[in-house]
């Protein structure tokens, strides 16, 4: 493992934005600190790049504690949210500041920085000055800036927010594709889930101050192991139930099939995506397949969002969103239509109630 | 269609001149009777002679420029207040960055306090404070007491270009500190971070990104306190003991003790020039800094 991150913490008086924190990743893994506002994923980076020390725990890059170096014999590079361009300087000594920190010749300079500004495809605007240029312009140079000293990390503060969301999308895929030609060790911190899906290796969920699970995007999504991630990564259904002694759960006259059992009788929260459910019509004579549930229940409300049509259905007393991808057939249910809901047993996703928060 | 509109935006763009010019129009009038009229007044002035008695003669005559410029002592004034200046404004300089910066970089309410703090001694009249210096700084005064208990014999500390140095320096920082924390919008402590990152240790993170981002409010300040240290004559009357003359102290004399307005009058245009030549270097330098 390249980059060791050993139950880090830190306190500010009562305050304790990080704490037992522990994840690690190789040599040219992206991985995603992904969580809501305030969880610490912030914090944590700024550990790792020194500019926040850590009250407790160890940092490891290669092989070397860095814990208690100073930043600026990190060999990090960071990308700020606010990119924190040098605004008296233009963009080819902006990106050139790194290296003469190194010492490096004024012939050695001038060539890598041309290449840098190369490869974030800005070859001709070395001579502006950072306010000069656009949004997009100014975060590709952040990212050549924080490149050009071939860094042994790169560290990525929520790159994205400031960017409008069609440039979004753009930068987001040429971050990817810059850090796995370089092969960069990278570090990304978002609150925005899709983008954390769209480009890490791996993502660690982090929720007041801690580690909420840490896997690939597949895993986060699939298997939450929270219902705090099952919410955060996507939107989620759920409904609080109890266990029945055959191993279902009991939802009011019908039953929900899930994959995991538990105690009979205790209660248990019981999430599903909305787009994982199925709407049929309630006479329907659709073949029941194995390990599906089946759940009757009367469409209240219907909203049209181009993509996709959003049910709240109405069933046991409890409203459960059902999402569809939108044809141009048409066939859609309206307000007052009964229907059943059907979805997969290894969708039923279930966790013990008292984990809810 | 296209005519009429460009007619009303014509007609629209008068009218907000118009209204501008109303706004200004208050601290014009002001501006003239308490600056221009005054100012012509004193440089007509300069062209007339003193009588024995402080009178002024009716005709017009260069006889006083004359003297004026033809006089060593007056130029050897004008260096030494040039000079004077310079120091006070460099020392202020120096000991204000700090703090000003220091202030800066806290927030809430830390950061009124230390405002508050630094701009206080606005409160107390400069001739107080000048007079507190007298008290620490004269001969039988606190500082020369501590330095022969220690057994060693005390420099002059006062009625000499060091005492006025001191007097005006202290005087001065609170102006030169509001300057610097004005100037300093640019400043973001993420620069710094950024700096730091890309392998920049503190020494050079202020030499590269604090100190050029922060030469406006430096400019600024430097040009408050150069134009208030050379105008001042209170402070350095009473510090300097006449041993030191300066333009302003100078003036003092020529007005009230010798009556001799014409050259009082000389001598306030000089200083004038001073001024003038304090902006211009002002705004060339403000031009290279943008």
């Amino acid at each position: 493992m390249y980059l060791k991150v050993e139950s880090l913490e830190k306190r500010y008086g009562h305050l304790v934005p990080v704490s037992g924190l522990s994840f690690s990743l190789g040599q040219g893994e992206l991985l995603g600190l992904l969580g809501p506002s305030g969880c610490g994923k912030t914090t944590t980076l700024r550990m790792i790049s020194g500019l926040i020390h850590a009250t407790s725990g160890k940092i490891i890059v290669g092989g070397h504690d860095v814990t208690h170096l100073p930043t600026y014999r990190r060999n990090m590079g960071v990308m700020f949210q606010s990119y924190a361009l040098f605004p008296h300087m233009t963009i080819a000594e902006n990106v050139a500041f790194g290296l003469e920190m190194r010492k490096l010749s004024k012939a050695d300079i001038a060539q890598r920085v041309s290449s840098a500004l190369s490869m974030v495809r800005l070859p001709a605007l070395g001579n502006r000055k950072p306010l000069q240029l656009s949004g997009g312009q100014q975060q590709r140079v952040a990212l050549a800036r924080a490149l050009v000293i071939e860094p042994d990390i790169l560290l990525l503060d929520e790159p994205l927010s400031n960017l409008d969301a069609k440039l979004r999308d753009e930068m987001r895929n040429e971050i990817r594709e810059i850090q796995q030609r370089l092969r960069m060790t990278t570090v990304f911190v978002t609150h925005d889930q899709t983008e954390a899906m769209a480009i890490c290796d791996r993502i660690v969920v982090m929720n007041r101050g801690k580690l909420e699970q840490i896997g690939t995007p597949h895993e986060i999504y699939e298997r939450p192991s929270t219902p705090m991630v099952a919410d955060f990564v996507g939107r989620i259904n759920r409904i609080r139930c109890r266990w029945r002694d055959d191993g279902a759960i009991a939802f009011g006259h019908t039953a929900i099939g899930a994959v995991s059992t538990g105690p009979a009788g205790s209660e248990v929260l019981v999430m599903v995506r909305p787009h994982r459910i199925e709407l049929r019509s309630a006479g329907a004579k659709a073949g029941r397949a194995e390990g599906e549930n089946t759940i009757p229940g009367t469409v209240r409300q219907v909203t049209y969002i181009g993509d996709s049509l959003q049910y709240a259905v109405e069933s046991e007393g409890e409203k459960i969103m059902v999402e569809q991808a939108t044809t141009s057939a048409g066939d859609t249910y309206k307000p007052g239509d009964a229907v059943t809901l059907n979805w997969r047993a290894r969708d039923t996703l279930t966790f013990a109630a008292e984990a809810d928060v | 269609m296209k005519d009429s509109a460009a007619v009303d935006q014509s007609n629209s763009s008068r009218r907000a001149a118009g209204v501008v010019f109303g706004l200004l129009l208050p601290i014009l009038i002001v501006n003239i009777i308490a600056f221009v009229v005054p100012v012509l007044n004193l440089a007509a002035m300069s062209f007339r002679s003193a009588t024995a008695i402080g009178s002024l003669d009716e005709a017009l005559t260069l006889s006083t420029w004359q003297s004026l410029l033809g006089d060593t002592f007056y130029w050897s004034i004008l260096w030494r207040t040039v000079w004077m200046g310079a120091l006070i404004t460099a020392v202020t300089l120096l000991l204000s960055y700090p703090l000003a910066l220091f202030v800066s970089r806290r927030s809430g309410w830390v950061k009124t306090v230390l405002v508050v703090a630094c701009i206080s001694p606005l409160l107390i009249s400069a001739v107080v404070r000048t007079y507190g210096w007298m008290v620490i700084l004269g001969n039988q005064g606190f500082l020369p007491a501590l330095i022969r208990a220690s057994g060693f014999t005390p420099p002059r500390l006062i009625n000499n270009e060091f005492g006025v140095l001191v007097g005006m320096t202290e005087i001065l920082m609170p102006y030169m500190i509001l300057s610097l924390l004005s100037g300093f919008g640019r400043l973001d402590p993420i620069l710094d971070q950024a700096a730091e990152t890309l392998g920049a240790r503190p020494l050079t993170v202020l030499r590269r990104i604090v100190l050029p981002l922060s030469l406006p409010g430096i400019l600024l300040g430097c040009l408050l306190c150069f134009v208030l240290a050379v105008s001042s004559f209170i402070t350095p009357k009473m510090l300097a003991g006449g041993r030191v003359s300066l333009l302003a102290t100078e003036i003092y004399d020529q007005a009230i003790v010798t009556l001799n307005w014409p050259l009082a009058a000389c001598l306030s245009v000089f200083i004038l020039f001073v001024f003038g030549a304090a902006l211009l270097a002002y705004g060339q330098l403000s031009k290279i800094v943008d």
